[in-house]
């Protein structure tokens, strides 16, 4: 397993966010969904926004979308990064609608190949025994 | 002027008074310390004791819990009739606050302050701003600088924007601050200088971002009636607006603050002030691309103009709409919008030197607390 991750970790034991963790263990992209409207929500919430039902079932998603736009990160801006720059960061509107944001892992280090519009898709990344991170390719 | 849908409280409220310290780096000062400097100048400056004063509206610091009404009240020696603290920061915020507390008759006289030590204290600003912040982090989305680097993106992308013309708002700034003594980057930057430089969160540079200073500022207000009394010329509320966005992503296409918009249709239509009337505009800065999208939503220039808009010189010194007169907080100091505040008065007031624009008679401030709320204020020598 790889032991050189640098970056922040999430707390995979939380109640709220703990199923999206467990899924993208399984290499699956989970989001909430309200039992009540029907509204798909990301990110977690213990209520739905929509109707104010409490909870939310874990649904699977496509694990597909479109870059909405991005941002190339040459400086750290924040110490936990010094060790990814450079990276991209994506905005993914997911094809079931809500937005997603996370690292473009296979765009080049300029981020010159990179334009908005293009299909990308999850790529899940261990990067402790417990955590792996939704990360995004191009499709 | 057409008043359309008049606001009860359009001339009410005058700021009779503004104070602002040196801006740098202050290493052994707090932040209170510095805010309430800001309120002996301002309240000099109004010709008004601390007695005179039944109002306090504080900003707390940024991931500190420094600011509060109690910290401050307890320094400077206050027991006000009203006080209130906004722990977020912004100027046109905690203005329209007292503007509210006067009209309502909570209080008649406010004194309103910000200080902070943020760049000795070395405050973190490498986090994730606005809402769902941990997964942002996650994704190393951290600083401002991120989310706005992917709003000047998308507008690139929808209207062909270039680097060049977004360099426009920090070269016109810069020059702005060269006739500044105040300013703390007063070093001339070119269009060319800009392009040269470095891209820290491409597609955005050094000169986007605003840095990271220490200093304080503070106004007093009053009642127009009071108003009249107090030795300099008033400067007139003659209108307000807010608007949230606390749904964050959730809003559609949230990074460019659409929302914005909604801030300027009200201001415009409770004040009765067009675009066309303003002769001074104030723009809070946190990032360049906050101006470009501000002159775009408040109408200044249609949208997806504003690259042009800029390129042409407009908001330079002697172009038509001059832009954070000041330098604004990427060349001035980063005060999250109260010397933008404090410089509409003086502006107003015909004070500010080389710097001064012939005859203003009205001035629009227009902030915003990241991704979650806008608000923007007009003032004017005139009721
Ligand atoms: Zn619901």
């Amino acid at each position: 397993m790889t032991t050189d991750y640098a970056g922040p970790l999430p707390d995979t034991t939380d109640p709220l966010t703990g199923p999206h963790w467990a899924a993208a263990r399984d290499g699956r992209l989970a989001a909430q969904c309200c039992a009540r409207c029907g509204a798909l929500r990301w990110q977690p919430a213990p209520i739905c926004p929509e109707c104010l039902q409490a909870g939310g079932d874990w649904v699977d998603l496509a694990g597909t979308g479109t870059i909405w736009s991005f941002a190339v990160y040459h400086r750290a801006m924040g110490p936990a990064f010094r060790d990814a720059v450079p990276y991209t960061v994506a905005m993914v509107e997911l094809d079931e609608g809500p937005r997603m944001v996370g690292m473009l892992t296979d765009a080049a280090d300029d981020g010159s190949d990179v334009t908005i519009g293009q299909r990308v898709r999850a790529s899940y990344e261990p990067v402790t025994d417990d955590v792996t991170l939704v990360r995004w390719v191009r499709a | 002027m057409s008043t359309t849908t008049e606001s009860p409280t359009r001339g009410a409220v005058a700021v009779v008074g503004v104070g602002s310290t040196a801006q740098g780096q202050f290493p052994g000062r707090s932040a209170n310390e510095i805010a309430v400097e800001a309120i002996e100048l301002a309240l000099a400056d109004a010709g008004l004791e601390k007695s005179d004063v039944d109002g306090l509206i504080t900003c707390q610091n940024l991931r500190s819990r420094a600011g509060t009404d109690e910290q401050i009240g307890l320094l400077a020696g206050l027991n006000p009739a009203f006080s209130a603290t906004l722990d977020y920061g912004t100027g046109n915020f905690s203005l329209h606050l007292a503007v509210m507390a006067v009209t309502s008759g909570l209080a008649s006289t406010i004194v309103l302050c910000y200080g902070t030590n943020q760049r000795s204290a070395k405050a973190d600003f490498g986090v994730a701003v606005g809402g769902g912040a941990d997964f942002a982090t996650l994704s190393g989305l951290v600083h401002v600088a991120g989310p706005a680097a992917m709003a000047f993106r998308r507008h690139q992308h929808l209207y062909g924007t270039t680097e060049e013309q977004l360099a426009h708002v920090a070269v016109a700034q810069r020059e702005w601050a060269q006739r500044n003594p105040a300013a703390i980057f007063r070093d001339p930057l070119t269009v060319e200088d800009y392009l040269a430089s470095p891209y820290l969160v491409a597609p955005l540079r050094r000169p986007d971002l605003t840095m990271i200073s220490d200093g304080g500022a503070a106004l007093v207000v009053t009642s127009a009636d009071r108003a009249r009394d107090r030795p300099k010329s008033p400067v007139y509320v003659l209108g307000m607006a807010e608007q949230t966005a606390l749904r964050g992503d959730a809003n559609p296409d949230n990074l460019t603050r659409p929302w914005l918009g909604d801030v300027a249709g009200r201001l415009w239509s409770s004040s009765g002030v067009r675009p066309d009337d303003v002769d001074l505009l104030y723009i809070q800065d946190a990032t360049s691309v906050w101006v470009l999208q501000m002159l775009e939503w408040y109408g200044f220039c249609k949208l997806g103009e504003g690259g042009p808009f800029l390129a042409e010189g407009r908001t330079r010194p002697g172009g038509s709409l001059p832009v954070n007169t000041n330098g604004g907080q990427l060349s001035e100091s980063y005060m999250w919008g109260w010397l933008h505040l404090c410089e509409a008065v003086r502006q107003l007031r015909g004070e500010c030197g080389d710097r001064q624009v012939a005859s203003p008679s009205i001035a629009v401030d227009c902030s915003s607390h990241d991704f979650l709320k806008g608000a923007a204020s007009i003032l004017s020598t005139h009721q």
